[in-house]
């Protein structure tokens, strides 16, 4: 690797050029050189010059090129694979599939995800076998020459479906909702009974891909030692570690991973895409191994942001105070886990709100149906029921003739409110964020 | 990108020749916007792509006898900021400027937009609005056409396998007619149109009645089109909105939207009826006050 | 068959041989280790491998690179050094319109073009020149200050 120019970047000091300083600092900060000010990053420069190394920069002697063979259909039995022909393609050094990988699952919670496809098929985006070749032109072109025979099954595509007791069985022998999150506080059913007012919503939102500007993109080189160093997109580096270390069965202290500036990640590059593959191969072929991701691979076998179905039940007094909450999520978790119960779990604890509602009721579902992995995006579920109980509320409002500051400012939650999940809540700056935010874009204004 | 063998052509006779040599397996090159993304994803292999864009014949922006003439390898960017095109076409400069964002311009040519056949197709309106005649060159020589003519239907031209788009050609008698481009897509810049659309418009002196109006439609039927019940409906018409909505619907009835991933045909026919009336009413903006 | 082309590269005549299915951008990166210029999409779509192009901010991932013969291209590595950064590298830097910085040399590129042939552009114009340029970290309001600013640091320094 060239070395680039490294201009030395000094400590920036209060006043001097370079430093943008927005506000005086107060007295107690003085001797702290960055707070209450802004400060240019150190790394944009090399950023702007162009020198910053990402991942797909970076090249080795020797190195090779890996592409995937991602699957023809949704759902399918995968009857036989064959990559002889693959091998036969002048510049292509190794193939492999499922039969090379010596643990063949992984995942950051549940461990239902193989590297490569054995004898089924979820979604899309589903690699069944993998080629090095001295270019990325070259394993394209070999990949068209691997034979996979298929017998396509049912498909699933919508989450309700996917519940139902009959619906195909994307994890056969295991049902199709894979995780489930129970809040119970109070007793909501006696509650809504006695509302002034029970208002009923159901909300949805889309799948989302995080399209960062950098697709995924990895190297992977052993040493003579035996050991293994993974330059990648990953943002989660031991996590990478460790899950490259279980699925190669190598003790996690030969495996080393090293992460750099990434292009974007959102939450999209929390997780290990193709980087065991890239280490089999490297194995395989004594050399260096990059693999790139397409931006159409980027859509089809990365995680995306959870479609949610968000089913809102509440029961209001007519002064507009919420006493019972019912919330019922389903959350599309496509055909792997990745970060979905992460996800589920912080959108279920969300989802009442940041209401003191002394009865609720919260029950989270999230389903495999056969699409894109979906995992972790910016907020983890959050923004979904964000939307969903915010939206609420103005009905709510709406229905009571009520304004829709007022209404929150009733229900906010306070200092020492208790949360859904039991806790004590401290610093809490709701309503008084609600009222400065108010202020300055003049709700009052606005609603007269 | 799957290999392929490349040559370059310096006049029309060689690009054709070429063509017809390697026939069926080559294709012309203009910008490359068009073909090398449909190439990368794996739609298209052509074996031998010719690159026209040094055949002299191809370039330039001139006023000639017939018309103004826009060699088909303009690119977007040179369209749209033509003097000649801006005084005599606006609409047509307009289109042009619309396409892409500014480093799919400068890559870009007409020509490529127009061959494409894509029923989107941003320069396609304005032309036909002004009767453009396109000029082909192939093996036997030359010939022309009314450019309605070039569009068979989605990706699909009537120039046979080696024959070139040499330039389109927007007679004189339409030169600086008020005319008016409009484009709706899913953003406000680098996006496809959910429905495109453009007039050319002329009135009686008074100003109080349209005497006669092209429209053309683009994204709403297989091919670029000319919305001729609403154009009848217009002829003689007052201006006034009734009228305007009237020949919206009308209009709407002379397209066969579809559903796609991109809008739904009832929406797009909401679309042409909001378009028509823009087109329309720009174009009367152009005009010189009374 | 491959093609010897010559291609001035940041002002320095440079050949290479080439197959006609690459791309300048494949050119740029993997032979002359030329990295600043990214590749985002491979569609045009993006706007992270935009190179100058005789003058012209174009997607080098939609230009092959036997067309760049005889022409001169220039790339993000062009614009300005650590010692002696272009305006608006430095003003990109100070007006932290660099998040993870992938769509930067892009930007760069499409506001150099910009500020080349208008000096003095208003916000709408900035917009417009930069429509090409996805940032997927969404710091657009920053990037166009950076750009509005480095046109007034160049015509001052012109001065
Ligand atoms: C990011 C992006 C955004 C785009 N946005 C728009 C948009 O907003 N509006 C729009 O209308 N289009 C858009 N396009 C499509 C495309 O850029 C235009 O259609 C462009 O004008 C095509 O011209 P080209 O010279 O690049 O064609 P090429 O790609 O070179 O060619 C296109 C087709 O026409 C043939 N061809 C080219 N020239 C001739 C000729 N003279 N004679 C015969 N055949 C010929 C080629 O063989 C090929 O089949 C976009 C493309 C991209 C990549
Ligand atoms: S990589 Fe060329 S425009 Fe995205
Ligand atoms: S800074 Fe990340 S894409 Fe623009």
């Amino acid at each position: 690797m060239e070395r680039d120019v490294i201009r030395k970047v000094p400590l920036v000091k209060p006043g001097e050029p370079g430093m943008i300083v927005e506000e005086a600092p107060t007295e107690e900060l003085a001797g702290y050189p960055s707070v209450g000010r802004r400060i240019p990053r150190r790394d944009t420069i090399f950023q702007v010059l162009g020198q910053l190394k990402y991942i797909n920069d970076l090249s080795f002697p020797g190195m090779l090129y890996a592409k995937v063979l991602r699957s023809r259909y949704a759902h399918a039995r995968i009857l036989r694979v064959d990559v002889s022909k693959a091998l036969e393609v002048p510049g292509v050094v190794a193939a492999i599939t499922a039969d090379d990988i010596p643990v063949n699952s992984f995942g950051p919670s549940l461990q239902d995800q193989p590297v490569l496809a054995k004898d089924k098929v979820r979604h899309m985006g589903d690699g069944i076998a993998a080629v090095a070749a001295v270019s990325e032109q070259i394993a394209e072109e070999a990949l068209e020459k691997i034979v996979v025979e298929y017998e396509p099954l049912p498909v699933v595509l919508d989450p309700l479906e996917a519940m139902r007791e009959d619906a195909p069985r994307i994890h056969e022998p295991r049902s199709n909702i894979y995780w489930e999150w129970h809040i119970r506080k109070g007793d909501v059913e006696k509650a809504l009974a006695e509302a002034h007012l029970v208002v009923q919503e159901r909300y949805r939102t889309q799948m989302v891909e995080h399209v960062s500007m950098e697709t995924h993109s990895s190297i992977a080189m052993w040493d003579a030692g035996g050991r293994l160093t993974v330059w990648c997109t990953v943002g989660r580096i031991t996590l990478a570690r460790t899950d490259l270390a279980r699925i190669l069965q190598v003790p996690v202290s030969r495996v080393r991973v090293v992460s750099t500036q990434l292009g974007g990640n959102f939450g999209g590059k929390n997780e290990i895409t193709i980087e065991p593959v890239l280490a089999i191969l490297a194995k395989k072929t004594g050399r260096p191994v990059k693999g790139t991701y397409s931006r159409k691979e980027e859509f089809i076998a990365s995680t995306t942001r959870h479609p949610f179905i968000m089913e809102y039940t509440s029961g209001v007094t007519a002064e507009g105070r919420i006493i019972a909450r019912k919330v019922r999520l389903i959350a599309d978790g496509g055909a792997y886990c990745s970060w979905s119960e992460t996800t589920l779990g912080k959108a279920t604890i969300l989802s009442a709100g940041p209401y003191d509602i002394p009865n609720i009721a919260l029950d989270g579902y999230v389903v495999y149906t056969n699409k894109p992995m979906t995992g972790a995006m910016r907020g983890f579920g959050a923004p979904q029921v964000c939307f969903a109980y915010e939206s609420h509320m103005d009905t709510i409002a709406h229905r009571l003739g009520m304004d829709p500051l007022q209404i929150r400012l009733l229900n906010a939650y306070d200092e020492g409110s208790i949360s859904a999940t039991g806790q004590i809540l401290h610093s809490v700056a709701l309503k008084k964020t609600l009222l400065a935010a108010a202020e300055r874009f003049g709700w009052e204004v606005k609603e007269r | 990108m799957k290999h392929f063998e490349y040559f370059s052509a310096h006049s029309a006779e060689e690009a054709v020749a070429l063509l017809q040599k390697y026939s069926p397996d080559a294709l012309p090159i203009a910008g490359g916007t068009e073909l090398l993304v449909r190439m990368k994803q794996n739609l298209i292999h052509p074996k031998v792509l010719v690159d026209i864009t040094h055949v002299p014949e191809f370039q330039g922006i001139a006023l000639t006898e017939e018309g103004l003439r826009i060699g088909s390898l303009v690119t977007h960017a040179e369209v749209a900021a033509s003097p000649l095109v801006r005084q005599f076409a606006p609409a047509v400069a307009a289109a042009s400027g619309s396409v892409g964002a500014v480093q799919t311009r400068n890559l870009g040519t007409l020509g490529g937009n127009l061959v494409s056949c894509v029923p989107s197709i941003d320069s396609a309106p304005a032309l036909l609005v002004l009767e453009a005649q396109a000029v082909v060159f192939g093996v036997n020589g030359r010939r022309q056409f009314p450019l309605t003519e070039l569009f068979v239907g989605p990706r699909c031209s009537s120039l046979t396998p080696a024959e070139l788009l040499e330039a389109v050609i927007i007679p004189r008698h339409n030169l600086g007619k008020p005319t008016c481009f409009s484009k709706f897509g899913r953003r406000k810049a680098l996006t496809i149109a959910l429905v495109n659309a453009a007039a050319c418009v002329e009135t009686n002196p008074e100003r109080t009645h349209f005497s006669q109006v092209r429209l053309a439609l683009g994204a709403v039927a297989p091919t670029p089109i000319r919305a001729y019940t609403a154009e009848a409906y217009l002829a003689g018409r007052p201006i006034a909105q009734e009228v305007l909505l009237e020949a919206g619907r009308l209009a709407a009835e002379d397209a066969k939207p579809i559903d796609d991933f991109r809008a739904s045909a009832e929406y797009r026919r909401h679309l042409i009826g909001v378009l028509t009336r823009r087109v329309i009413e720009g174009a009367l903006a152009g005009m010189p006050k009374v | 068959m491959a093609f010897t082309i010559k291609v001035k590269v940041n002002g320095e005549w440079k050949t290479a041989d080439v197959e006609p299915e690459m791309t300048l951008l494949e050119l740029l990166r993997e032979q002359w280790g030329l990295t600043g210029t990214k590749l985002g999409c491979d569609e045009g779509d993006c706007g992270a491998c935009t190179v100058l192009f005789d003058g012209k901010p174009v997607n080098s991932c939609l230009v092959l690179a036997v067309r760049a013969d005889g022409h001169e291209v220039v790339t993000v590595e062009g614009l300005g050094t650590a010692e002696r950064p272009h305006p608006l590298q430095s003003a990109f830097e100070q007006h932290g319109a660099v998040q993870c910085g992938f769509c930067a040399p892009g930007m760069l590129i499409s506001a150099k073009a910009l500020l080349d042939a208008n000096p003095e552009p208003t916000e709408q114009e900035i917009r417009e020149a930069l429509a090409g340029n996805l940032c997927r970290c969404t710091g657009y309001t920053k990037i166009v200050e950076a750009v509005k600013s480095a046109g007034r640091a160049m015509k001052s320094s012109v001065k």
